[in-house]
């Protein structure tokens, strides 16, 4: 735009230079031109042919017996003089000199009076019309096209620089959602491909260390399951029954740390085919198992919303997200409410409620992340991997959903889930 | 019951094996005990075996090879034991014909309650019963069972979810179809024991599988009740191997 206002200025500028020089060749020629007339006429057709005379704006004849300039005003600058070539005037072929030139200002008009042979005065003032330099349509015109062409080229121009570096901060987004997300084209300009490459290669390398951790979690989880096999057949002769019991507890423990270990890791190559699948009928499913298996009782959970829907899902991984959901609320908040509201548009809400104390709000977040949980549920009292709610997000994710939390303002969190249709 | 069972254990880890063989023991079976797929080949003919159980992830030939190998030369019940994830081949071994399965690691009483499940029905239906062929699909009334997978899927092939009791209540039922099966049966069945005067379970059983078979609980059509207190399946079955 500066550009442009410059470029702009500096025409203009040239525009009023040409504009004034035009006009006062113009008016220089058309003042000597009268001069002559008037001392070639005879005296008595002076008067009517000056009348007559088509004068351009700017200048004006008059034929007096005294000369409009006064002694007292002041002398045009030399820049006038020069310009309207008033020596030429004087400078002319003897004939044609004027026997006396007197030059004035006059507010902003210079006057010239000439002086004819028989004593007459040639009386001129000539006045300066003010340029103006945007007169002209075409001029409107151009100078409108050239800005928005150029506006056109500044945008596409910036346009293509920033976008490689909205694409790189795209992708670093993406990236840190999922790993696996594709690379960056390496294309474009050469610093562009550049850091396009080295993304990529970071990218690869990160790629390969949660790879490397994820398939370390699955072999010791892997490996753990048959010592706990075998601990789990020792402890059935164990003659202490509650010694017993606590051991088989433990091992439990242990067991369903392993398996949501083992599903962690396996969720990044799950392979599990995308059916139609009745989401009302796995939401039942996920609390009645809960009350079969005993973490709840009958009354701690209840579902609300329609008798059928269906969703395209991986039924096992689905499954597992929910019953995630579902055991974090009977842990922390006594009971699991499932509501489902189909959204216009398709969308399905799913929400897993409980009447616990609900969490801290800055940590609403981030305890979706591995193995994070909540200082005070630290102690195994509540139990827990710290795996569950990362394991449902990556699940849904996986499905183009979502899940988070929500403290509700009468008490109690929400886990509220979205499900394309 | 009174013919002490025996049953063939075929595990390659070697405490699992010797423990579980004591555990078993204890609760009253005769055990033989097998390495690999060849040892078990090699006991094979030297006892009258009511039931095997087998780990499929077998150092050599593997478990399945070993089961494909068992249905040739019989019907004998066989329980599998399988990794967390090798959903294939359980997949595959219940379609081979195997009668139930275990994930690793396993409880010792809920495997000792599959041996018993699985042994009731087989000696049930006449000891050496004439076994079907495993079905693959079990349709009924516009729906699909497939056994290999627990899945049941509805007449416009959505997929229904069932817990673990409703799918093993639905079983039974599609096993005998238009046939009258009181509580008392039922939970035998299922569960190895008579039903008690409070027990509900049945009931809620069949109440929260009617409702996901789109069955009106007060006018059912599918599962219907039976005055004095049983359920019959109205429906034709068709198996499909």
């Amino acid at each position: 735009m500066l550009v442009q206002a410059a470029g702009l200025t500096i025409h203009a500028l040239d525009r009023v230079d040409l504009q004034r020089i035009a006009q006062a060749r113009e008016v220089s020629a058309r003042a000597f031109g009268i001069w002559r007339t008037m001392l070639l006429a005879p005296p008595d057709r002076r008067r009517p042919l000056l009348e007559e005379a088509d004068l351009p704006p700017g200048l004006a004849a008059t034929l007096d017996r005294e000369p409009a300039v006064v002694p007292g005003l002041p002398p045009p600058p030399p820049h006038l003089l020069r310009l309207f070539r008033v020596e030429a005037l004087m400078g002319g072929p003897p004939r044609f000199r004027p026997r006396d030139t007197l030059t004035g200002m006059r507010g902003d008009r210079m006057l010239v009076s000439l002086r004819l042979p028989d004593g007459d005065w040639l009386n001129l003032a000539i006045r300066l019309t003010p340029p103006r330099p945007w007169h002209s349509e075409t001029f409107l015109a151009a100078f409108a096209l050239m800005t928005v062409a150029a506006m056109g080229l500044i945008l596409w121009a910036t346009r293509r620089l920033t976008r490689p570096v909205r694409q790189l901060a795209e992708a670093a987004d993406r990236l840190g959602r999922d790993v696996n997300a594709p690379p960056l084209p390496e294309d474009g300009p050469r610093e562009v491909a550049t850091a396009a490459h080295a993304f990529n290669t970071m990218a690869g390398r990160i790629r390969r260390f949660v790879q490397d951790r994820t398939q370390m979690l699955a072999a010791i989880s892997h490996d753990l399951r048959t010592p706990i096999t075998r601990m789990r057949l020792r402890a059935e002769f164990v003659e202490d029954e509650e010694l017993r019991a606590k051991m088989l507890a433990d091992l439990a423990e242990m067991e369903a740390m392993v398996n949501a270990s083992l599903a962690f890791a396996r969720e990044e190559s799950a392979s599990e085919p995308t059916v139609p699948l009745d989401l009302a009928a796995l939401a039942r499913t996920v609390l009645d198992e809960a009350v079969d298996s005993g973490e709840a009782g009958a009354e701690a959970v209840s579902y609300a919303g329609p008798e059928r829907l269906t969703v395209r899902a991986r039924p096992v991984a689905l499954k597992r997200a929910l019953a995630n959901l579902v055991q974090n609320a009977l842990r922390y908040g006594g009971v699991a409410r499932i509501r489902i509201e189909p959204q216009p548009g398709g969308v399905v809400r799913l929400i897993v409620e409980d009447d616990g104390p609900g969490i801290p709000a800055e940590a609403l977040e981030t305890v979706f992340q591995p193995f994070r949980r909540l200082e005070d549920s630290r102690n195994r009292e509540t139990g827990g991997t710290g795996l569950g709610l990362a394991i449902a997000r990556n699940i849904l994710r996986a499905h183009g959903g979502d899940v988070a939390l929500e403290n509700r303002p009468g008490g109690g969190l929400s886990a509220v889930v979205t499900l394309p249709g | 019951m009174e013919q002490t069972q025996h049953i063939l254990i075929v595990d390659d880890d070697r405490e699992i094996r010797d423990l579980l063989g004591r555990f078993l023991e204890r609760q009253g079976f005769r055990v033989s005990l097998a390495r690999d797929a060849r040892e078990a080949r090699r006991l094979w003919p030297l006892g009258h075996y009511h039931l095997i159980v087998l780990d499929l992830m077998l150092p050599g030939e593997t478990g399945l090879d070993l089961a494909r190998w068992l249905r040739g030369q019989s019907n004998v019940p066989i329980v599998m034991l399988t990794a967390m994830g090798e959903e294939t081949d359980r997949i595959v071994g219940l379609e081979l014909g195997a009668d139930d399965y275990v994930p690793k690691p396993f409880n010792p009483r809920e495997l000792l309650a599959r041996i018993r499940a699985v042994l009731r029905r087989a000696g049930g239906e006449g000891g050496e019963r004439a076994r079907e062929p495993p079905a693959r699909l079990i349709r009924f009334a516009g729906w699909t069972l497939e056994p290999a997978r627990r899945r049941l899927t509805d007449p416009q092939g959505a997929e229904v979810p069932l817990t673990g009791g409703e799918y093993e209540l639905l079983n039974v039922l599609v096993e005998r179809p238009n046939r009258v099966l009181t509580r008392d049966m039922l939970m035998d069945l299922l569960h190895g024991r008579q039903a008690g005067p409070f027990d509900r379970a049945i009931d809620v059983a069949v109440s929260r599988l009617r409702r996901k078979l789109e069955d009106d609980g007060r006018n059912p059509s599918l599962i219907k009740t039976v005055r004095g207190g049983g359920y019959v399946l109205a429906a034709t079955v068709e198996r499909v191997s």
